[in-house]
């Protein structure tokens, strides 16, 4: 048993989401950086898809009432074990008793606390995923409150071991400014050529108004083309008869303010989308916090494609340093 | 004379000194303190955290104004320790 | 088919796992029946990296592992499947009717209505006021029995789980169509019935909106928990090509529902029914009075 002391801001249960129920208007929620969610599992020898804590911003203090392993990665937000600093991206032996609790944000936006065995709470629609809008999954439906109570599982593989380094290359480093690769598409034609260019060269500020849903920027505004509204779309400019949403796209409600939908996101409505933010940069974006400074980059499909494979070849380098390192010692 | 601490948010967001519009201020500069006083609001993610002052002392001044965005870390009012 | 309407057909991806598919920028059934024949094509063939098939209004949505399936040659399966559909009008679809009982000019809607009346396009009137107006109603019960009178076909379900996006079975020229809020409100009470554009919805849970306010509707449209009969499958209910008759209701009947809710005793009036496209593009009012005697068994 896990024992919620404090619960940080927004700590919720995820793994890799709920997958395949998108057309019944249900997100797939899961981990926002999957790299740290998966880094996380595999250190502690879980399965890649086993349940985490996942906490914004302010990390919760937890009281572990038996002997495990645990891992935290993501964000910079310094852990400490019963007062005493540790390293992210590093399993890390704890005792019945110990507590686990946080120093404030240096970088980055999120942290994994991975649990060897995993966070055992019900499985809803395939995941253990929380989706705090409808209160499905994870623990009770909602975010972690001071007093919860939350069991483990069983552990598939022993814990990598604790002498562990992931080299440099392996571990995500995250500033204030990012570049987030998109590609160009949906219903980019209600934009004008002009604000299609002026999408990218803006450095676009994120705003306070970021969470699981969306992240919404500020900027300057960008303008649509003027046309007789089509039957059914609605009268702004900047509606379209109501379609879907991919994960990752960006709406920009009357040119005013780009909304970039992430995981816990609406499916679908009446706004023309413009672009999608690319798989693997969705990772990145949950590293994004309010204020930071944003700027999109064109990118193909093949490019966007070619990074996936670019990802999983540095879990295959984890994985490697894992078993090296356990053969080793 | 102690030496002025600094109090952070541990968050970015918007900085408020009062719980809601209709409400006053939590404290004004020269006003004293307790350690663990709420000095301000940070709503950020449509959550609000409390700003705690982490000694007690007198609120010598506030670093950023009501309603400021403000980043993560960054020092929002002055305490002198008593 | 005609070759018009294939050439106005867009490909887009959408990032590198989704690929978008608008067949047609204005809402009409033909773009609605022709999705829906596409995506149960598609769903036939089970291919392997396929991860959501999420049919739409006039346009739909595939989600792929793209290392599986690139989306380049799932949009050449998607052209072949479109190009193949020279039946499509008459393919039969199995639907479900549903009583959908409605509280017009209800409390909670109009609370939250007049709270955000600075978010609207008319300020001074009600969203039933202002969307009989603008619709050349002589009055908003002309507009709620026009809603009556009529059912809608779900033709999508989405912007957060079970919300139904329902168009009426009705010529376009009887076809009700407002706008959106000038700015979203960021509160809508949960089950309230509203309209955007040319679509009546149901929001499932409270949360933000954006479309005209008319009334609640009195049974859950998601159940969580999964306590009442009709979610015990699934914890949505409706799905793309119901057939809803949104039928108004007194504030007796809206309180007896709610009570035979919290019992766990409360079931939706549904009927099955098969038709093709062609039966409801030739003409919508027939086909309408035809769901209506089949959903209430001619006892109308």
């Amino acid at each position: 048993m896990i024992n919620v002391k404090e619960p940080g801001l927004m700590t919720t249960v995820q793994d890799n989401g709920r997958n395949g129920y998108y057309s019944f208007g249900m997100p797939p929620s899961g981990a926002m950086d999957k790299y740290s969610f998966i880094v996380a599992n595999l250190l502690v020898g879980n399965d890649e898809n086993a349940a985490v804590l996942e906490a914004t911003y302010l990390g919760p203090t937890l009281e572990f009432d038996c002997e495990t392993t645990i891992a935290v990665t993501g964000g910079e937000i310094p852990p400490k074990l019963n007062g005493e600093p540790f390293g992210l991206w590093k399993p890390v032996h704890v005792e019945k008793g110990d507590v686990l609790s946080f120093n404030f944000v240096k970088s980055g936006t999120r942290v994994y606390i991975a649990v060897a065995g995993g966070i055992d709470v019900p499985i809803k629609m395939g995941s253990r995923s929380t989706y705090t809008l409808c209160g499905i999954g994870g623990f009770e439906g909602r975010a972690l409150q001071k007093g919860d109570l939350l069991k483990t599982g069983e552990a598939s593989n022993p814990p990598a071991s604790t002498e562990i380094t992931l080299s440099e290359e392996l571990i995500p480093k995250y500033g204030n400014r990012h570049e987030i690769r998109v590609i160009m598409g949906l219903c980019s034609y209600r934009l004008t050529e002009e604000s299609k260019k002026k999408f990218f060269d803006i450095e676009w500020t994120v705003t306070p108004d970021a969470n699981r849903v969306g992240y919404r920027f500020k900027g300057e505004p960008l303008e649509f083309v003027e046309r007789e509204q089509p039957f059914g779309a609605g009268s702004d400019p900047s509606n379209v008869t109501d379609l879907g949403y991919p994960i990752g796209s960006i709406q920009i409600p009357a040119g005013i303010e780009p909304i970039a939908l992430l995981n816990d996101a609406v499916t679908g409505g009446g706004y023309a989308t413009i672009a999608t933010i690319i798989s693997i940069d969705l990772f990145k974006m949950g590293q994004i916090k309010s204020n930071d400074k944003v700027k999109f980059i064109e990118v193909s499909l093949d490019e966007a494609i070619e990074a996936r494979k670019e990802l999983n070849g540095k879990l295959d380098k984890v994985k490697e340093t894992i078993k090296t390192v356990s053969i080793g010692g | 004379m102690a030496e002025k601490i600094p109090v952070v948010s541990p968050i970015p967001g918007v900085f408020y000194r009062r719980e809601s519009p209709d409400k006053d201020v939590y404290v004004n500069e020269g006003d004293e303190v307790k350690e663990g006083d709420v000095i301000g609001l940070v709503e950020v993610m449509k959550n609000f955290h409390e700003v705690t002052s982490t000694e007690s002392g007198v609120v010598v001044s506030f670093s950023v104004e009501n309603e400021a965005i403000i980043e993560a870390g960054q020092k929002v009012a002055i305490i002198e320790p008593k | 088919m005609s070759a018009e309407t294939k050439t106005q057909t867009r490909y887009e991806y959408g990032g590198d796992e989704f690929v978008f598919v608008e067949l047609s920028e204005s809402m009409t059934l033909e773009a609605m029946f022709k999705g829906m024949a596409i995506t149960n094509k598609l769903a036939e063939q089970n291919r392997e990296g396929i991860i959501d098939i999420c049919p739409g209004n006039a346009s739909y949505m595939i989600r792929v592992d793209p290392e599986v399936l690139h989306p380049d040659e799932l949009i050449s399966v998607l052209k072949e499947i479109e190009a193949s559909l020279t039946d499509y009008e008459e393919t039969t679809i199995h639907s479900r009717l549903v009583d959908v009982p409605i509280l017009f000019e209800d409390p909670w809607t109009y609370e939250a209505l007049m709270k955000f009346r600075v978010n609207h396009q008319d300020p001074d009137s009600t969203d039933l006021e202002y969307s009989a107006r603008i619709n050349d109603f002589e009055s908003k019960e002309e507009l709620i029995q026009n809603i009556n009178d009529f059912p809608f076909l779900v033709s999508m379900v989405g912007f957060v789980p079970g919300l139904p996006f329902s168009f009426q079975l009705t010529s376009q020229e009887k076809q009700i169509e407002v706008p959106k809020y000038v700015r979203p409100r960021t509160f809508t009470p949960e089950r309230a019935f509203g309209f955007g554009g040319a679509f009546a919805v149901i929001y499932p849970v409270q949360g933000a909106g954006g479309y005209q306010l008319y009334g609640t509707a009195a049974a859950p449209i998601l159940d969580v928990e999964q306590k009442l009969e009709d979610f015990k499958e699934s914890m949505v209910y409706f799905r793309q090509s119901d057939i809803l008759r949104y039928r108004s209701i007194s504030m007796d009947e809206y309180e007896r529902i709610r009570k035979e809710v919290e019992e766990g005793a409360f079931r939706y009036r549904t009927r099955e029914m098969s038709f093709t496209p062609k039966d409801v593009m030739k003409n919508p009012e027939e086909f309408a009075s035809k769901v209506m005697r089949r959903l209430y068994d001619d006892q109308r």
